[in-house]
């Protein structure tokens, strides 16, 4: 689960987000939707620990991240829209720091390195330097990395960009699968057709403020039209 | 399977995650430097063999300098003991505060600006290891320069005086216990400034750096001013040990470091309590007491604020800048015999320099520091009793010196270009613009700045030097070869050997295509530089035996000159169509 109690963030003067009070619960899958510049990831930073609130707090799991960064980093897996990667580690070594960073027992840790790898189609390229990889290929082994420990909330950054239709496939169906399972996902996304696709709510972020908060049913009630598309919707809620 | 994690998953403690880290470290190392053997071993080799080369060049530096200090000045020996200590003092001085500073800021580089902290960031590993992490690898990075130029000073020492074995010993601990202390006052420095004064981070870098060049100056002047009447007297020295005095305060740890070394080092005992060994290990004791204290306070000073700091300068916005635009316009209108697509090009080039750090601060150390060597010049000059071939030579290597710093810039910044336009190469590829006048303008962007800059400090030293004007003339000659020449070179490589791949100029300079134009730049330089320093130095040897026997006619040497003079521009013409046709090849197959 993760709690936004009235958290905001500056950047200068300007106020990147104001006053979220949200919560996420477990099993379901919440999608962040916004222009650039509209707050999804500086609200995804805070949740992760990367940014600080400037007030309010965030709680993963009720773990409050500013004062415990290391616990909740620990029931937290993250996929970041720019994915980093050791250029001179094999993929396998980097899901192997991964794992010991985890603290994961040795056999296990095995086990469920071999899960992402067939889970993710790595195989062909897992043992080659990561500096080789596509974006997609990186992305992929981002996502093993992030679901290594099965998180209790898993948070992905723009998960579709530079994926092909098949990685795309594949990634909706495992946001589907984790939240299924019970993982709370919060997903920040331009995709409205994934939003469509697979989100239970929607949250549409603007200049910082949650303009809307809800399923697609709702949202299509609260603005009527015609062409009652998402992308109208959106359109029509942030300008 | 969930709970089977769930029961399995305990952050690590501090001793296995400290483990995890140096495991991650281990496999990168390993990594680099199987890569490098595998693609690059002729930077290896290269690497391997200036290194050695550097490092026994400076070893002999410094035992010829004991020797003649011990033998052509008769000092006494205690006078001698207290001038080497006085000098170590001073040496360790300034690492001290070149240690602070180069740690900072590669550490804030590592912590705040690298891609990789955020993902450290958020796993669940410790704040203060993050940052040790990144501090290891910073100590590292700031302090193999300070190992390769203190090592043969120490190791010299010591054979100059036949030290004892226990001496050779302890000269790495000292040296590793010693870098630590700069080093961690470097990293706290770093860390108070990221989170308290984030916005004016680089005001506060530039007041060190000029309070560093500040107390440099002023140490160099009150050197300058001791009298140079009987110069190495014991007069002399006494005086300059006076004014010398500052570096050594007991509670600074350059003078610890130095008087531990000098306590390992001495083999006469003062009597039966005294015990030079046992001195020496109480002055490592307190440099690793002292180290251990500040590496201690700053991985606290990490734990407390490195989150927040790092959160404040994520937040942080930057300022929007007014960009000044004239200099581009000016250099528009001055070059206004190029074509006008070449002008345009130029244009381009100066304004991606101007506005990258890296580049001009670069450009602005190297060419500074030889702005203030060159103002140190007078006081190499011949006087009236003095022979003039001893002036060429220094006036010679003054142009061998901007020849190699040119080609490490050329090397750096310009064998690049081609490659970094790789990216954005489908920019210029549809412009209507052929590529003879992109790898042109890149040419003349290159040897328009370096021939500025360097043939006014070759004209400054000799005009310093007192150089007689045919000389001068052939050095302006050689100087201006040399910037087209190597500014050729590194064109036409750049543009035969590209990497599109890479977005660094760093990595692409290090990769075989800048080893290789490096080789052939400073294969370039030695014979321009001896083309013309042959025919000056026999020139000026004519001049000197004119002057005493009164018969040597050096009119003779003039042809030389003239010779030499056509030989360079010949020199130079071939380095820079050679690459340049290769480079204009490879440009034209290129796809985009």
């Amino acid at each position: 689960m993760i709690q936004y109690e009235n958290i905001s963030r500056n950047y200068g003067r300007k106020e990147a987000v104001k006053r979220l009070d949200l919560t996420v619960r477990p099993g379901e899958l919440l999608a962040f939707l916004g222009p650039n510049g509209a707050g999804k990831t500086t609200t995804i930073k805070m949740t992760v620990g990367l940014l600080r609130p400037g007030t309010g707090t965030v709680r993963v799991c009720g773990i409050d991240v500013s004062s415990h960064p290391r616990e909740a980093a620990g029931r937290l897996g993250y996929v970041p829209d720019q994915p980093y990667l050791y250029e001179k580690l094999t993929g396998r070594e980097f899901l192997q720091f991964i794992v010991d960073m985890r603290g994961m027992d040795r056999s296990l840790a095995q086990e469920r390195i071999s899960q992402q790898i067939e889970a993710f189609s790595l195989d062909e390229f897992i043992d080659d330097l990561t500096e080789r990889y596509s974006h997609g290929m990186k992305q992929r082994v981002v996502f093993a990395s992030a679901l290594l420990h099965s998180p209790d909330v898993l948070i992905v950054d723009e998960p579709m960009v530079g994926l092909d239709p098949k990685s795309m496939r594949m990634v909706k169906d495992l946001l589907r699968d984790q939240a299924a399972q019970g993982t709370t996902v919060l997903m920040s996304t331009h995709t409205l057709d994934v939003v469509e696709e697979i989100a239970d709510r929607i949250g549409i972020l603007d200049r910082g403020e949650l303009l809307f908060l809800g399923t697609l049913k709702e949202l299509k009630q609260r603005l009527p039209a015609e062409d009652a598309s998402l992308e109208r919707l959106y359109l029509d809620m942030t300008g | 399977m969930a709970s089977a994690i769930e029961k399995s998953l305990a952050a690590p403690d501090a001793v296995t995650e400290a483990q995890v880290f140096w495991r991650l470290r281990r496999r990168l190392i390993g990594a680099a430097l199987r890569s490098l053997l595998a693609t690059s071993r002729l930077r290896a080799v290269l690497i391997t063999l200036l290194t050695t080369f550097f490092w026994f060049g400076l070893y002999t530096l410094f035992f010829e300098g004991f020797t003649f200090l011990h033998q052509e000045t008769q000092i006494s020996p205690d006078l001698l003991a207290r001038t080497i200590r006085s000098v170590f003092s001073v040496f360790f001085m300034s690492l001290t505060m070149m240690l602070t500073l180069s740690t900072g800021i590669i550490l804030y580089g590592g912590l705040y600006r690298a891609d990789e902290t955020a993902l450290l960031l958020t796993l669940p590993a410790r704040t203060e290891r993050v940052f040790l992490y990144k501090f290891q690898a910073a100590v590292a990075m700031s302090s193999w320069g300070f190992l390769l130029l203190a090592s043969p000073m120490l190791v010299a020492y010591g054979v100059f005086v036949d030290a004892p074995w226990y001496y050779f010993a302890l000269v790495g601990p000292f040296i590793v216990g010693f870098a630590f202390i700069p080093c961690s006052i470097g990293a706290i420095f770093c860390l108070l400034i990221a989170r308290f004064l984030p916005l004016t981070r680089q005001y506060v870098v530039a007041l060190f750096v000029l309070l560093m060049i500040g107390s440099v100056v002023w140490g160099g002047w009150s050197l300058a001013s001791i009298s140079q009447d009987g110069i190495l007297s014991t007069a002399w020295l006494r005086e300059m040990l006076a004014r010398l005095r500052y570096s050594q305060h007991r509670m600074l740890p350059n003078w610890w470091l130095s008087a531990g070394l000098l306590e390992a080092a001495r083999t006469h005992s003062r009597g039966p309590e005294d015990h030079p060994a046992a001195d020496s290990i109480k002055f490592l004791c307190v440099i690793v007491a002292n180290s251990l204290l500040l590496h201690q306070i700053a991985v606290w000073t990490a734990a407390k604020i490195f989150r927040d700091s790092y959160s404040g300068l994520m937040t942080e916005v930057s300022r929007r800048r007014r960009f000044i635009t004239w200099p581009e316009t000016l250099v528009f209108a001055l070059v206004f015999f190029y074509p006008r697509q070449i002008r345009l090009l130029l244009v381009k080039d100066l304004r991606l320099f101007r506005r990258d750090p890296v580049q001009w601060s670069q450009f602005l150390i190297f060419f500074g520091l030889l702005g203030l060597y060159f103002l140190n010049i007078p006081s190499l000059r011949s006087g009236a009793n003095q022979p003039y071939n001893g002036t060429m030579m220094i006036s010679n290597l003054n142009l061998a010196v901007v020849g190699l710093i040119l080609s490490t810039f050329t090397t750096r910044f310009i064998f690049p270009m081609i490659s970094l336009e790789g990216r954005r190469f489908w920019v210029l590829g549809l412009l209507p613009v052929t590529r003879t006048r992109i790898l042109w303008g890149k040419f003349l962007f290159a040897a328009s700045g370096s021939t500025l800059a360097s043939c006014s400090l070759v004209a400054a030293s000799d005009l310093m030097l007192r150089v007689d004007l045919p000389v001068l003339v052939v050095h302006q000659v050689a100087c201006v070869v040399l910037c087209v020449g190597l500014s050729g070179i590194a064109v036409g490589l750049g543009a035969t050997l590209p990497n599109m791949r890479e977005q660094s100029p760093a990595k692409i300079a290090a990769g075989f295509g800048g080893t290789l134009n490096l080789i052939v730049s400073a294969a370039f330089i030695a014979i321009v530089v001896l083309t013309t320093a042959i025919p000056t130095y026999r020139y000026a040897s004519a001049l000197d035996r004119a002057h005493i026997l009164l018969e040597d006619h050096p009119e003779k040497w003039l042809f030389w000159l003239i010779a030499s003079a056509v030989a360079n521009v010949a020199l130079g013409t071939a380095a820079v169509l050679l690459p340049m046709w290769a480079g204009l090849r490879a440009m034209r197959r290129m796809e985009f």
